[in-house]
């Protein structure tokens, strides 16, 4: 992925940056408003990680606005030490299309980034879902692992079917609890785990080869990969 | 004397005689008015009478009998009492007790008011009427100055209610100023004591409930709301630092121990990882505050939507039921159908989440926990009981505070904001959190104001985005 970061803050800069990098991804970097705009304006790019407060007159949700109204429809995701619940609503009506808190963890940054992305490359909802040997049917709502037949929950079906669509990327637990659940809070214990555990058991327990994964300090993937 | 004049008391008090010399004023002009017209027509009728009489004498026997007449009662009268004088044609004096025809004085008939210049005899202003008797003309009149005395006694009445009037305003208005003076100096030893940081003190109150009591009353109970504040600020300061010195301590040994020892390279990542856990502690503590602060800032009112908690309810009894199973605990739901209130879903999804959180912490291994919703006439209630050790009666009231942590807590994990949250959640939406006993165990219940059922089903279908749709902003970053 191209990505643009408008940041002003060198050590964030200096961990997105590399992490990114690390990743894979190529950056560009804008250190104010102005050079930001200029970079957002004129170049393609995949994603755009936009501080809110930034030198140089112009601040982030001016200039999501301003490329919004130029038609650019390239996605946005808000990195801001506001927090507040009106902050957010704020920054997501200005043209947002996520919103993440500083302090963040990296994994969360990448992970929300492929979601991005993913979402932007257009995602259709009919078209069966396959990760190895492990298929979903969202019309008929049957999974199938081999030629095994697998009974699920709804909630569960839910789950493994929003790990399907980000397949192959990292999905944190605050992203599972916003999507599947609907709950935007922190719940304080290890609730999501535990229902990963679960699904684990219904597709993985009986098979040679996982494919629900734990990614340390982030979240989990599944995968057909190595 | 500034002060005094900028007293309200005193210019009330001032207001009131200006209103009184006003009524005062409004009475006296009419009566003067009508009692002058009086006194006017009486002595004019009285100068007409007597030359009336006249006339008469001197229709019946002639001039010189009138004249001797005339000089008969000069000569009996007191000085000054009457006027008379009688000329001839060309107003020469031919009886009377006055030298000359006054001059001013027209010699046709009718009613004068003359200034006669009569220093020496007292007379100054009089009244006299003017009648012709052939060749004769007659002058009746009566000095003004015999009613004198009593216009003056009414000026001197009318001066003397408007002294007593001035006099009573001010000393009322004094004493007044002195009693209220004494209560407002009472009320500010108070204040300024509070204001120097003693918070216990509280206004003065009596049995009787005039103005400034009832003022008072109403101060009194903000004082108790404001010292309740502070005392919970103060309480909660020292809590956060507390316990964000917990982790801030383990994370600074932490580092400082790896840059002292410099272990192999696997161990160095275990330790930066146990220090990234540790920083995730103190943001999750700053997270639960901000939190809480916005509701209690009554923030999220905006967010108000008809929701159904029978729903709500169910969905976090489901989210839970994985944990609890893991723990071979038996969590139940019961509800009787849909149950609308006006809240905010995430507010009450995440209160409702803490108490079943907490539930799960304090069951026993293969204890129960039972969530139900139930409608109680215009109330909706959310209660989860458990079967674990309870909430001693004392420490009821404590637990909701926050950071604080029950003697059976020790141990567990989380950071004594749990409950603290519901309360503030309860409050924001007008309702309360009770903690009653489940015997044994606690039976926590979140009641709410219940709605009319309505247009439920189209409103929380709203307010619930399907996963696919909306990556919605996070709370929290996720921890590992």
């Amino acid at each position: 992925m191209k990505i643009l970061l408008v940041e002003d803050n060198e050590r964030v800069t200096q961990f997105v940056v590399k992490g990114l990098q690390e990743a894979g991804h190529t950056t560009d970097h804008a250190g104010n408003g102005r050079d930001g705009m200029f970079l957002a304006a004129s170049e393609p790019y995949d994603v755009i990680i936009m501080d809110r407060m930034l030198p140089g007159g112009i601040d982030g949700l001016a200039i999501i606005e301003v490329l919004r109204k130029a038609g650019k429809r390239t996605p946005i995701l808000i990195l801001s030490a506001l927090s507040e619940v009106d902050d957010r609503i704020r920054g997501l009506r200005s043209g947002g299309d996520d919103y993440l808190t500083k302090p963040f963890a990296f994994g969360e940054l990448l992970a929300r980034l492929d979601a991005l992305h993913r979402r932007a490359e257009g995602v259709n909802h009919e078209t069966p879902l396959v990760v190895g040997d492990l298929h979903m049917d969202p019309l008929t709502r049957k999974v199938t692992r081999g030629d095994r037949p697998i009974a699920l929950q709804p909630r569960e079906f839910k789950l493994l079917e929003y790990l399907m669509r980000h397949a192959d990327q990292v999905v944190t637990r605050t992203m599972l609890l916003e999507n599947v659940w609907d709950y935007h809070f922190d719940p304080q214990t290890n609730v999501v785990d535990v229902h990963i555990s679960k699904l684990r058991q219904k597709i993985d327990a009986e098979f040679e080869r996982p494919l629900l994964r734990t990614v340390r300090n982030a979240g989990y993937t599944v995968t057909a990969g190595e | 004397m500034t002060s005094m004049m900028r007293s309200s008391a005193l210019s009330l008090a001032m207001g009131y005689v200006a209103l009184g010399l006003a009524a005062l004023v409004l009475f006296a002009a009419p009566l003067w008015y009508a009692w002058q017209v009086t006194i006017q027509e009486g002595r004019t009728e009285y100068l007409q009478i007597d030359a009336q009489r006249l006339t008469e004498v001197y229709h019946r026997e002639g001039a010189d009998a009138l004249k001797s007449f005339i000089d008969t009662r000069v000569g009996m009268q007191i000085p000054g009492e009457r006027i008379l004088l009688l000329t001839d044609a060309s107003l020469q004096p031919l009886a009377g007790n006055l030298h000359a025809w006054p001059a001013g004085v027209p010699a046709t008939p009718g009613n004068y008011k003359v200034n006669l210049g009569l220093g020496d005899r007292g007379i100054q202003e009089a009244l006299v009427h003017v009648t012709n008797l052939g060749n004769y003309t007659l002058l009746v009149g009566r000095d003004n100055a015999l009613f004198k005395p009593l216009q003056t006694r009414f000026w001197y009445g009318l001066a003397a209610a408007v002294a007593v009037l001035c006099i009573a305003g001010l000393f009322v208005g004094i004493i007044t100023r002195r009693a209220l003076m004494s209560r407002v100096y009472s009320i500010r030893q108070t204040v300024s004591a509070i204001i120097h940081g003693d918070l216990k003190h509280r206004l003065p109150t009596h049995v009787n409930d005039d103005e400034l009591n009832t003022l008072s009353r109403t101060i009194n109970g903000m004082l108790d709301q404001i010292e309740l504040l502070v005392h919970g600020v103060r309480n909660v300061s020292n809590s956060i630092a507390h316990d964000l010195r917990t982790p801030l301590a383990e994370l600074r040994s932490r580092l400082e121990e790896l840059s002292l020892i410099r272990p192999s390279t696997d161990e160095t990542y275990a330790e930066i990882d146990g220090a990234v856990a540790d920083v995730d502690r103190v943001i999750r503590i700053f997270d639960a505050l901000l939190r809480l602060a916005e509701i209690d800032a009554g923030m999220r009112r905006s967010g108000f939507v008809s929701l159904d908690v029978s729903d709500l309810a169910a969905n976090a009894v489901e989210f839970y039921e994985p944990a609890a199973e893991l723990k071979s605990i038996d969590l139940t739901f019961r509800s009787n159908g849909p149950l609308p209130v006006s809240g905010d879903p995430v507010l009450l999804a995440q209160a409702l989440s803490n108490l079943i959180d907490n539930a799960l912490k304090y069951a026993p291994q293969h204890g129960s926990i039972e969530v139900a919703v139930q409608k109680h006439g215009a109330t909706a209630e959310i209660s989860v009981s458990d079967n674990g050790p309870g909430i001693d009666e004392l420490e009821k009231a404590k637990v909701v505070q926050r950071f604080y942590r029950g003697d059976a807590s020790r141990g567990t994990p989380g950071v004594g904001l749990g409950l603290s949250l519901v309360q503030a959640v309860a409050k924001l939406h007008g309702s309360s959190l009770e903690l009653r006993d489940n015997g044994p165990g606690l039976r926590a219940v979140l009641i709410l104001a219940a709605e009319e059922s309505g247009s439920l089903l189209r409103e929380t279908a709203q307010t619930q985005p399907s996963p696919a749709d909306g990556i919605a902003p996070s709370t929290l970053a996720s921890l590992p």
